[in-house]
């Protein structure tokens, strides 16, 4: 190999390290994900007791995520039934067709969205409309009297 | 690329002949080592972009964001604490690799005939890097950043005439504040930048233009093509130069100071190391002379940089020949490096930010008893203390300690009392700092210190410092023991009106347990 072509391939080899080093240090920071994580965390949402087993308790849920370097406030609508064992069953309150939010229709007993016309038992059961899948299940714990939801 | 891709785009733009003009410049002989530093600075200001692209992708350019995304950059992003360090320390390299590569320049005369207009660009560039260097550091919105932004506001309103003016321009609003931060932010990632790439582009060009000026007295031989012959030298020198950036940013930890508090008086701001020489002359100016210092030299040390080559004007090169004007720069070199050198040394030490002050010690203590931890912690139903955001003001911490349920109702139990006052906040912020930063665990006391320390954070230190920490409004109190006994301590806490009719400090001894007061005596008495 002759000097030209030598030193060509030292400066490509040189040039590729420091462009390769600063590559990876700009693209770790870039497409860090450490801090995509959401914490699982349990609010309390009513007293067992207020609870029914056919009327759902609506309950507006807070809570507090990280939002980069701030913190914001996240309101989450939830509907809480007894169950017949004892237990508490929490359903999310968004639509699964395209993420409306459904309320209850007492008259009738299910929950309808507003949107396009999905309808939902009160087990979130699809009973009308286009959603593809029932109403979201949340985990549920009873403390005492406290029902606490996990978000 | 392959053979035919590449021949369309030759076909279509001509580049093989761009490239090949760019890279078969023809070098004189002699062109040495001292001629790669031009092409190191360049490799730094382009290595800069690239840390300051990221950077920005993070970074929020608002007095209540700007320093929690900071920590954020630090502590949450990939490799953010090695990115964050080679934007700050390259910004001390560009300024070193500037200054180093126009002495160089001085030193070769290589700014006379025809190059003059190639040193004038170089001299605009070396004043937006610093222009650079002095938004940048307004960014942080830490203390230093603050109360040295607040210095240079006040230097600029020192210009002769129109300087009132220029400080309401540099600060935006009528403080310095969120107005003044977007300016800077706008100055530093928009503006600067612009001019920047049109200096370097300008200076590139005229440097091509009239080719390298090469050693002072022409040597004999044949041109050599720039690529591969001196491109080797200037690869080398810019990958040691990273080398010793990196090493710089990753095993040194850029100074991050506490939030921006303009209420603290008693922060002494200290420029970066390249202004401390005017820093210095400012010290020794006296009042009406101020101007002077902060403005005139400096602007017309400017001015004397960029007419150079016009004062300059005999064509000989050799250092022999030029003796006059190579003894001005000379001592221009030696006043400016000496000013520097006065400047370090008048530096106060500096404090370690992970060191443990009293009311930082009682700030845990109070963040105990207030059961902050109760929410604040893994898993619990809010962000853990080690991670809280802190650039809230005090205010905002005590009204959420004393009703949580304000920032989210149903979600915590009410605290059993309003323990967390606006000043104890402070104490607790102090903790929740050292927390965050990654500090030893805080030193154990006896539990009588403790509650000493307890009592000092809750009641003493919104007035009187302890150890560097804590307000002025009283008697700093680090050395009081030397002072007061224990009985003249103890009559003073509990009601100083008995020894001083006029004085301002109000009485604890109603407020305070006789365990408590018997503990802060007893702490204090030992204060020597």
């Amino acid at each position: 190999m002759d000097r030209r072509r030598f030193l060509a391939s030292l400066i490509n080899a040189i040039g590729g390290a420091i462009g390769a080093a600063t590559a990876f240090i700009a693209g770790a920071a870039l497409l860090s994900a450490r801090f995509a994580r959401r914490r699982e965390t349990w609010v309390p949402a009513a007293r067992l007791t207020d609870l029914d087993e056919d009327v759902p308790v609506t309950a507006t849920l807070r809570v507090v995520r990280d939002d980069g370097y701030r913190q914001v406030v996240d309101r989450e609508v939830v509907f809480l039934f007894r169950e017949e064992k004892g237990g508490a069953r929490v359903l999310g309150s968004t639509c699964t067709h395209l993420g409306c939010r459904v309320s209850w229709d007492a008259e009738h007993q299910r929950f309808n969205c507003p949107c396009h016309g999905g309808r939902f038992d009160k087990n979130g059961i699809v009973v009308a409309g286009p959603p593809p899948e029932p109403l979201a299940t949340l985990t549920a714990k009873v403390d005492g009297d406290r029902v606490h939801v996990q978000l | 690329m392959s053979r035919s891709t590449g021949s369309w785009l030759e076909a279509r733009t001509g580049y093989r002949a761009g490239l090949r003009h760019l890279l078969d410049e023809p070098l004189p002989p002699g062109v040495n080592w001292w001629f790669t530093l031009g092409s190191v600075l360049l490799f730094l200001l382009a290595l800069q972009f690239i840390t300051g692209v990221v950077l920005t992708v993070y970074y929020a350019p608002t007095p209540d964001h700007a320093y929690d995304s900071l920590r954020f950059i630090l502590a949450q992003v990939s490799l953010g604490r090695l990115l964050r360090g080679l934007h700050a320390f390259g910004a001390s390299f560009i300024v070193v690799a500037a200054v180093a590569h126009m002495l160089r320049v001085f030193a070769f005369g290589a700014y006379k005939a025809p190059r003059e207009m190639t040193w004038v660009a170089g001299s605009l560039l070396l004043a937006v890097i610093l222009a650079f260097a002095l938004t940048g550091y307004l960014l942080p919105w830490d203390q230093r950043a603050y109360w040295a932004t607040v210095v240079t506001i006040n230097i600029v309103r020192s210009t002769p005439l129109a300087g009132e003016w220029l400080a309401a321009t540099a600060r935006g609003g009528t403080e310095v504040g969120a107005l003044t931060l977007t300016r800077w932010y706008a100055a530093h990632v928009v503006l600067l930048p612009a001019a920047l790439a049109g200096l370097v582009v300008l200076h590139l060009y005229l440097m091509r233009r009239h080719g390298v000026a090469g050693p002072t007295v022409p040597r004999e031989g044949e041109p050599r093509a720039f690529y591969p012959f001196h491109a080797i030298k200037d690869t080398i020198a810019s990958a040691a130069v990273f080398a010793a950036l990196v090493g710089m940013a990753a095993f040194v930890e850029a100074p991050l100071d506490a939030p921006a508090d303009p209420t603290d008086a008693r922060y002494l701001p200290r420029p970066e190391w390249y202004f401390l020489g005017l820093f210095q002359l400012l010290k020794y100016s006296p009042g009406p002379f101020e101007p002077v210092a902060t403005v005139i030299l400096p602007a017309l040390l400017l001015i004397a940089l960029v007419l150079l080559p016009f004062i300059d004007r005999a064509p000989e090169r050799r250092p022999g020949a030029r003796r006059a004007i190579l003894g001005v720069g000379v001592a221009v070199v030696v006043v400016v490096a000496a000013l520097t050198a006065l400047g370090l040394r008048d530096l106060p030490p500096r404090r370690d930010p992970r060191a443990w002050t009293p009311r930082a010690v009682g700030g845990r203590l109070l963040a105990e008893r207030a059961n902050c931890a109760s929410c604040h912690r893994e898993g619990g139903s809010a962000t853990a203390l080690a991670e809280l955001r802190l650039a809230r003001d005090p205010d905002w911490i005590a009204a959420h300690a004393q009703d949580p349920e304000t920032i989210a109702p149903g979600s915590r139990p009410p605290p059993r009392d309003a323990l967390i006052t606006p000043d104890r906040a402070k104490g607790v912020v102090s903790y929740l700092r050292r927390l965050q930063m990654g500090a030893a665990p805080a030193p154990r006391l006896s539990p009588e210190d403790e509650l000493a320390v307890y009592v000092y954070a809750a009641n003493c230190a919104q007035c009187h410092a302890l150890d560097g920490e804590g307000e002025e409004v009283g008697p700093e109190l680090s050395r009081v023991g030397r002072e007061k006994n224990a009985e003249a301590l103890r009559t003073w806490i509990t009601d100083p009106a008995e020894i001083d009719p006029d004085a301002d400090m109000p009485a604890f001894g109603e407020k305070l347990t006789a365990e408590e007061l018997t503990a802060i005596v007893n702490y204090l008495v030992r204060r020597k």
